[in-house]
C-alpha cells in the first residue's frame, strides 16, 4: 500500500493552528484549519490579506511547524519530512524566484536536477519535454536576468515541474504578468492537470485565476475556512443577485418591481440587479419585454469578485452566535462556520 | 560507483557551475588579481623593510616574509564574495525559505556554490602571486616537499573560512543588521588569523588566544608553510577546525531555520 494516505488524498489538514510571537503578544495566523484535497484536484485557496493563506501553505510545504493540529501531504508529515516531501511537490511563488539570475534557465535546471537527484539523461529529456510543453525552449538559453517577467515565469514553471511533482503549490503565480501571459499560464496549469493529473493548489487575488484554473475554491479568513465548494456553486448558491442587461431600442421604461434595482440607465442600456429571492427572473423579463422595445437582453452572473466580497462580508458580519466567538486572528473579523456548497472538502 | 556519483552530484554540480561562472567573469578576475597583487606587494615590502637587508623578524627572513605575505593574502582574497552580506540579504528577503523547499541541505548547496567560486579564484590568484613572489624573493624555501603541504593547506584554509563565514552570516536569522558581526569577523581574520602579520609577531598572550581560535587556520597555516616552516601538524589542526566548522554551520543553520519557523518566514 502506498503511504499517500487514505482515499488518494493529496492533502489533508485537520485542526491546523499557527500562533506567532511570545505568549501574551501572540497572533494566531491560522486557527483550526481543516481542509482536504483529492489527488488531481485543482483548488483555489483564497482569502483577504492576512487571512493565513501563506502561513498555511508554508505549513503544508514543511517550512513552518504548526502549533496545533495535524497534516499529511502525499502521506508525509510536512514539517517532519520536509526534504522527502520537497522531492514530490513543486512550488511556484510569483514574487520569489527559484532560478539563479546569473545563469541561463537551462543551467538553473541542471543545478536543480542535481539537487533533486535526476540523472543527466532524465534531465535532458525532461527539459526538452517542458520546453515543448511551455513553448519556452528558446528562452532556456538566455540569462534569467534578461528575461521578461512573463518569460521568466514560464521558466519558473518549468523549474518547478522538472522533477515531475505530484502537487503544485502556486502562490500568486500570475502576479505582475500581462493579460496574455496570465492566460497562457492558466491554460498551462489546466493542461498539466488534465494530462499529468498534477494536483494544483493555488492562491491568488486575481479572480480570473480562480475562474480559469480552479474547479473548487476554499476561502479562508482569520485563519479558518469560511467557504469550501465548487467555483460554479459559489456564484449560484451564495449570491442570489443576477444582472439583467437590456439593450434598448426605444424609450426607457420604469421598472418598479420589488427586489429589482436599476444599476445603470441611459438611452441605449438598462442594467438591473435582481434579487432572485424576492422576484423571479422570469417576472423581471416579462415586465421588461412588456414595457419597452428590446434590441438585446442577457442575464449574467455578477463578477466573482462580488461573490467573494460577499463571502468576506458575510464572514465579517457573522451570525450572532458566531460573533460571540470572535477570532484573535490577524484580520479583525469574527469567524463563522464554513459555508459548504457543492462538493465537500 | 554511479550511486556514489549520484549521491554527491547535488554538491559537485553547483560547485562546478560556480567555478565555470567564476572563470567566465574575466573582468572580475582581473580586478581580483590586481587587488591581490597590490596588497601582497605592499605588505611584503613593509615586512622586507622591517626585516632589513640581512635581518629577520620573529624567525622569518625577508624572503620568507615575502612568501608569507603573498600566501596569506591569497588565502583571504580567495574568498570570492562578501558571504556574510549575501547570506544576510537572502535570509532577510526570504530567499532562504525557497531554498528550504528543495530536497537537499540548504547549507550544503550554499557551501558547494561558494567553494566552487572560491577555490577557483584561489587557483587563479596563486599563479601570478607565485610568479611575482618568486621574482621578488627567489624560489620558495623547501620548494618540493612544501608544495605537498601548502596546496592542501590552502584548500583547507579557504574551506574553513567559507564555512565559518556561513556560521557568522547565520546571525541574520536573529539580527536585522549583521554588518557589525561582519566587521568584527574580518578584523579577527586579519589579526588573529595571521593575514596582516605572522602570529609569532604577536605578544605571547595574544598568540595563545589566536592559536585557540579557527582564524589561524584560514591564513596563518598556509602562509607559514609557504614561508618554509615545515609543520605538517598544522594540517591536522586545520582538519580539526574543519570538522568543528562543519558541525557549527549545520547546527547554526538548523537553529536558524527553526527561527524562520518561529518568525513565519
Amino acid at each position: 500500500m502506498s503511504d499517500d494516505g487514505e482515499c488518494g488524498e493529496a492533502i489533508r489538514a485537520t485542526g491546523l493552528a499557527k500562533r506567532f510571537g511570545a505568549a501574551g503578544r501572540s497572533v494566531e495566523a491560522v486557527s483550526d484549519l481543516t481542509v482536504s484535497v483529492a489527488r488531481g484536484e485543482r483548488v483555489a485557496y483564497i482569502g483577504p490579506n492576512g487571512a493565513g493563506k501563506s502561513t498555511s501553505i508554508k505549513i503544508l510545504t514543511g517550512i513552518l511547524r504548526p502549533t496545533a493540529g495535524s497534516a499529511r501531504v502525499l502521506g508525509l508529515v510536512p514539517w517532519r519530512e520536509r526534504r522527502r516531501l520537497a522531492a514530490r511537490i513543486g512550488t511556484l511563488f510569483g514574487q520569489r524566484s527559484q532560478l539563479w539570475p546569473d545563469l541561463t534557465a537551462r543551467q538553473s535546471f541542471t543545478m536543480l536536477a542535481a539537487i533533486y537527484g535526476l540523472g543527466s539523461a532524465k534531465e535532458r529529456l525532461r527539459v526538452a519535454e517542458l520546453g515543448e510543453l511551455l513553448g519556452a525552449t528558446e528562452l532556456f538559453d538566455a540569462p534569467v536576468r534578461q528575461l521578461s517577467l512573463g518569460q521568466r515565469m514560464r521558466c519558473e514553471l518549468a523549474a518547478c515541474l522538472l522533477h515531475d511533482p505530484e502537487i503544485l503549490f502556486l502562490d500568486e503565480p500570475t502576479i505582475g504578468l500581462d493579460l496574455l501571459a496570465k492566460q497562457r499560464l492558466r491554460d498551462l496549469l489546466v493542461h498539466l492537470n488534465g494530462t499529468c493529473g498534477t494536483t494544483v493548489f493555488l492562491t491568488s487575488h486575481d479572480v480570473a485565476d480562480i475562474e480559469h484554473v480552479a474547479e473548487r475554491v476554499v476561502i479562508i479568513n482569520a485563519g479558518r475556512v469560511i467557504h469550501d465548494g465548487a467555483v460554479a456553486a459559489l456564484r449560484r448558491d451564495l449570491l442570489a443577485t443576477k444582472l439583467v442587461d437590456v439593450g434598448l431600442a426605444g424609450p426607457a421604461p420604469t421598472i418598479d418591481l420589488p427586489g429589482v434595482e436599476v444599476v445603470e440607465h441611459n438611452d441605449t442600456v438598462l442594467r438591473l440587479a435582481v434579487d432572485t429571492a424576492s422576484v423571479s427572473i422570469r417576472a423581471v423579463l416579462d415586465t421588461v419585454l412588456d414595457r419597452c422595445e428590446v434590441s438585446d437582453i442577457s442575464v449574467v452572473d455578477p463578477p466573482l469578485e462580488q461573490v467573494i466580497a460577499r463571502v468576506y462580508t458575510a464572514s465579517s458580519a457573522g451570525a450572532p452566535e458566531d460573533a460571540s466567538t470572535g477570532s484573535s486572528g490577524p484580520v479583525e473579523l469574527p469567524a463563522t462556520d464554513p459555508v459548504r456548497v457543492g462538493r465537500q472538502g | 560507483m554511479n550511486a556514489v556519483a549520484g549521491g554527491v552530484r547535488w554538491f559537485l554540480v553547483p560547485a562546478g557551475m560556480a567555478a565555470r561562472r567564476m572563470i567566465a567573469d574575466r573582468s572580475g578576475l582581473v580586478v581580483a588579481v590586481f587587488f591581490y597583487l597590490l596588497v601582497s606587494v605592499t605588505l611584503s615590502s613593509l615586512w622586507r623593510a622591517a626585516a632589513g637587508h640581512q635581518g629577520s623578524v620573529a624567525g622569518y627572513s625577508a624572503d620568507s616574509l615575502t612568501w608569507y605575505a603573498f600566501a596569506a593574502e591569497a588565502a583571504i582574497c580567495g574568498i570570492a564574495v562578501r558571504l556574510v552580506d549575501e547570506i544576510g540579504e537572502e535570509i532577510a528577503t526570504g530567499v532562504v525559505t525557497a531554498e528550504m523547499l528543495r530536497p537537499a541541505s540548504v547549507v550544503g548547496v550554499r557551501l558547494a556554490t561558494v567553494l566552487g567560486r572560491s577555490l577557483t579564484l584561489l587557483g587563479v590568484l596563486l599563479v601570478p602571486g607565485t610568479a611575482l613572489a618568486w621574482t621578488i624573493a627567489g624560489p620558495p624555501p623547501g620548494l618540493g616537499p612544501m608544495v605537498a603541504l601548502v596546496l592542501p593547506a590552502f584548500a583547507l584554509a579557504v574551506t574553513i573560512n567559507v564555512i565559518m563565514q556561513h556560521v557568522a552570516a547565520a546571525a541574520s536569522f536573529w539580527l536585522r543588521d549583521i554588518r557589525a558581526a561582519w566587521f568584527l569577523y574580518q578584523k579577527l581574520v586579519f589579526v588573529l588569523g595571521g593575514m596582516l602579520l605572522p602570529l609569532e609577531v604577536l605578544p605571547d598572550s595574544l598568540r595563545t588566544v589566536a592559536s585557540c581560535l579557527p582564524f589561524m587556520a584560514m591564513a596563518y597555516v598556509p602562509a607559514r608553510l609557504a614561508a618554509g616552516h615545515p609543520a605538517p601538524e598544522l594540517l591536522v589542526v586545520q582538519a580539526g577546525w574543519l570538522v568543528v566548522a562543519v558541525a557549527l554551520a549545520v547546527a547554526v543553520f538548523a537553529a536558524g531555520q527553526r527561527r524562520v519557523e518561529v518568525t513565519g518566514g
